[in-house]
C-alpha cells in the first residue's frame, strides 16, 4: 500500500488515541469514569451506540457478504425499529429511573443477589469472547493481505483502544465513537462514488446486471426456520435479537444510562436506529457494486492473498489449470454482462432472455470458484471462504491513492469502537457487579476507580489474547456467535419477568436456567434452525417457566438498594 | 421583524418528534429497497 494511505491510517490512529487521553481529564469518579457523570448530550450517545454495533466485520464481512449473496442480509435488522419503540417506552424508563450502574444491577433490586450475579456472569463470558473476536476479524484479513504476524495487527487496533477506555472511561469512549461514526460514513459514500465511477456501464445497467444475479433481491416472505434472512425471520427473531441485545447488553445499556434524563436516553436509543437500515442498505450496496466491477475487471481466482500464494506453491499445476478455465468462464461471462446491459432498455422477452444466459454463465464462474476454495482447503487445512478477502483486496488494488487509506482507516475506526465500548462495558460489570458487591462493598471511589482502570486492562489483555489466537482456532468466530446466542433470549426473558408484578425471584431463576436449556436442546437437536428463532425460544421459556414456578415461590420482598447504589 | 428560533424540542415532546423521523426514515428505505427490486429483479 502506498505510503500516503498508510500516512492516513497512522494519522487517524494517533489522531483517536491522543484526543481520547485528553478527554481523560475530567474523569475524576467511578460515576464519571462508568457514565460520564450522565452529562453526555443524546446525539452524540446515539451517534456512539451505532458506531459500537457497526464493528469491523460489518465493515468487510457485511460489503462481502452483499458480493457473494446480495442484499437479503438486509432482512436481518427488520425487527431494529421495532425493538428501539419497545424498548423506549418500557426498559429504559425502568433502567435510567432506577439510577443502576449495570442493568443487572437492576435484576437484584427487583428479584436477588444470584439473578443478577449469574446474568452479569454470563455476559462477561460471552462478551469478553466476542471481544477477542471482533478484534481478530479484521487483524486475519490485514494479516493475510499485508503479511504481517497476527500479533501486530491485533496490537495497533488494540493498544490505542485499550489506552483511551482505560485511561479516559465511557466519556472518552464516546466522543471517539462520534469521529469514528462520522469516518466511516465519509469512508462508505466515497467507495460508492468511485465504484459509481469505475463501471463501465450506467448505474441503472449495473442494477439491472445485479438484478439478474438476484442481488438486488432485499425481500423474501418465504417461511423457513432454516433461513437466517427471511422477511419474518427478520423481523419476528430480529426484534427479540435487538430486544436482547439493546434492552439487556450492558454494552449498549451503559450507553444510555449515560444520558441526562429518560426522554434522553430514550432518544439516543431511537437514533441509533435511525440510519441502521439505510446504513447496512448501503454498505450491502457497496458489495453488490464491486460483484458488478468484477465483471468488467478480472477478480483473483481466491481472495485471500496466502492461500492464494500457498496453493500456488504446492499444487502450481492444478492452480494453473482452475486459472486457465477461469479465464475463460469469466470472458464468456463478461460478454453475457453486456447483453444484460444492452437489453435492459429493451426489457420483456429479451431482458429475460439475457438475464438466463447470464446466470449460466456465472454458475460456470462460481463453479470454478469452489473449486479452487476446495483446493485452498486441502492445501492450508484451514477454512478457506473468503468472503471476509474480497473488499479488503479490492480497496487496495482498485481505489485511487488516499481513499484506500481512507477505508483501511475507518475498518479499523470501526472495530476500535466495538472493542472500546464492550471493554469499558466488562470493567463495568466486573467492578459493579462482582468486586463492588461480593468483595469490597465500602471502599472509597478513587479505589474503585483505579480497580475499574485495571479491569479495562485486564479484559483489553484478556481480548487480545483471545484475537491472536482466533486464527489458529479457526471457527472461533462461528462458535462464539452460537455460544453467545445461547445467553441473549433467556436473559431477555429475565428482564422480561422483572416487569411483570406477579413474578418471583426463584421464578426468575430456574426460568433463567430453563430458558438456556431449552436453546441448548433446539440447537444441538435441532441444528439446521436459524440461530435468530434460539431468541425467541430462549425468552419465550423463560418468561412461561418464571411465571409458572414463581406461583409456587414466596413473594420477592420490596428491596432497599444495593450496597453502594444511588438512589 | 423575524421570528424567534423555536426552542429545541425536550422531553416526550423530543422523543415522540424522533420517533416520527426514525420511522419515516425506515420506511422510507424499505419502500425504496422494495421499488429497487421490483424494477431491477426480472
Amino acid at each position: 500500500m502506498h505510503w500516503v494511505n498508510w500516512a492516513i491510517v497512522i494519522g487517524w490512529l494517533a489522531y483517536v488515541a491522543i484526543d481520547g487521553l485528553r478527554r481523560a481529564k475530567g474523569t475524576k469518579n467511578i460515576e464519571g469514569y462508568f457514565l460520564a457523570s450522565r452529562s453526555l448530550p443524546w446525539w452524540a450517545v446515539g451517534l456512539s451506540v451505532m458506531a459500537t454495533q457497526l464493528s469491523a466485520v460489518t465493515m468487510i464481512g457485511t460489503t462481502g457478504q452483499g458480493a457473494v449473496d446480495g442484499m437479503r442480509f438486509v432482512q436481518f435488522y427488520f425487527g431494529l425499529p421495532i425493538a428501539m419503540v419497545i424498548l423506549g417506552v418500557t426498559l429504559v424508563p425502568f433502567l435510567h429511573g432506577a439510577k443502576v450502574f449495570t442493568a443487572y444491577e437492576f435484576l437484584e433490586r427487583r428479584f436477588d443477589a444470584k439473578t443478577r450475579s449469574l446474568t452479569a456472569f454470563l455476559f462477561l463470558l460471552s462478551r469478553g469472547m466476542s471481544c477477542g473476536t471482533i478484534l481478530a476479524a479484521p487483524a486475519i484479513v490485514f494479516s493475510a493481505i499485508f503479511g504481517w504476524p497476527l500479533a501486530w495487527c491485533v496490537a495497533i487496533m488494540g493498544v490505542p483502544t485499550v489506552l483511551y477506555t482505560m485511561i479516559g472511561g465511557v466519556q472518552a469512549v464516546t466522543w471517539a465513537d462520534v469521529k469514528q461514526m462520522a469516518l466511516i460514513v465519509v469512508a462508505i459514500v466515497s467507495m460508492v462514488t468511485v465504484l459509481l465511477f469505475r463501471i463501465p456501464v450506467s448505474p441503472g445497467a449495473a442494477l439491472h446486471i445485479a438484478g439478474a444475479a438476484g442481488r438486488v433481491r432485499a425481500f423474501d416472505f418465504s417461511f423457513n426456520l432454516t433461513d437466517t434472512y427471511t422477511f419474518w425471520s427478520g423481523i419476528i427473531g430480529g426484534t427479540f435479537l435487538m430486544l436482547s441485545y439493546f434492552g439487556t447488553d450492558q454494552s449498549q445499556v451503559q450507553r444510555y444510562l449515560t444520558a441526562r434524563s429518560v426522554d434522553e436516553a430514550r432518544s439516543s436509543l431511537l437514533i441509533s436506529a435511525y440510519w441502521k437500515i439505510p446504513l447496512q442498505a448501503m454498505i450491502l450496496l457497496i458489495g453488490v457494486l464491486v460483484f458488478v466491477f468484477y465483471l468488467f475487471q478480472a477478480p483473483p481466482l481466491l481472495f485471500n492473498p496466502a492461500h492464494e500464494r500457498s496453493v500456488r506453491e504446492a499444487q502450481p499445476a492444478q492452480f494453473a489449470a482452475l486459472e486457465a478455465r477461469y479465464g475463460a468462464a469469466l470472458s464468456e461471462r463478461q460478454g453475457a454482462a453486456r447483453v444484460v446491459a444492452s437489453a435492459s432498455d429493451a426489457g420483456g422477452d429479451a431482458e429475460r432472455a439475457a438475464g438466463v444466459a447470464f446466470r449460466t454463465r456465472d454458475s460456470v464462474v462460481t463453479a470454478i470458484r469452489d473449486d479452487a476454495l476446495n483446493l485452498a482447503h486441502e492445501t492450508t487445512g484451514q477454512p478457506s471462504r473468503d468472503v471476509n478477502y474480497i473488499i479488503p483486496r479490492f480497496v487496495i488494488e482498485q481505489l485511487p491513492l488516499g481513499l484506500a487509506g481512507l477505508f483501511i482507516a475507518g475498518v479499523m475506526a470501526a472495530a476500535m469502537s466495538a472493542i472500546a465500548a464492550e471493554l469499558n462495558s466488562l470493567a463495568t460489570s466486573t467492578v459493579i457487579d462482582f468486586y463492588r458487591r461480593w468483595v469490597r462493598p465500602e471502599a472509597s471511589d478513587r479505589h474503585f476507580l483505579n480497580v475499574s482502570k485495571g479491569a479495562t486492562a485486564f479484559w483489553g489483555l484478556f481480548a487480545s489474547v483471545v484475537a491472536a489466537y482466533a486464527g489458529t482456532l479457526g471457527s472461533l468466530i462461528e462458535v462464539v456467535n452460537r455460544f453467545g446466542s445461547f445467553f441473549y433470549g433467556s436473559i431477555l426473558g429475565v428482564f422480561l419477568l422483572a416487569m411483570i408484578p406477579s413474578a418471583r425471584a426463584l421464578g426468575a431463576f430456574v426460568g433463567l436456567i430453563a430458558g438456556m436449556s431449552a436453546v441448548a436442546w433446539v440447537n444441538f437437536g435441532a441444528p439446521q434452525v436459524s440461530f435468530l428463532w434460539h431468541n425467541v425460544v430462549g425468552a419465550v421459556t423463560v418468561v412461561g417457566v418464571g411465571l409458572v414456578v414463581g406461583m409456587f415461590g414466596r413473594p420477592t420482598p420490596q428491596r432497599q438498594p444495593v450496597q453502594g447504589q444511588q438512589g | 421583524m423575524t421570528n424567534p428560533a423555536p426552542a429545541p424540542a425536550s422531553g416526550p415532546s423530543r422523543f415522540r418528534q424522533t420517533l416520527i423521523r426514525v420511522m419515516t426514515v425506515q420506511v422510507l428505505t424499505l419502500i425504496a429497497l422494495w421499488l429497487l427490486q421490483r424494477h431491477f429483479t426480472a
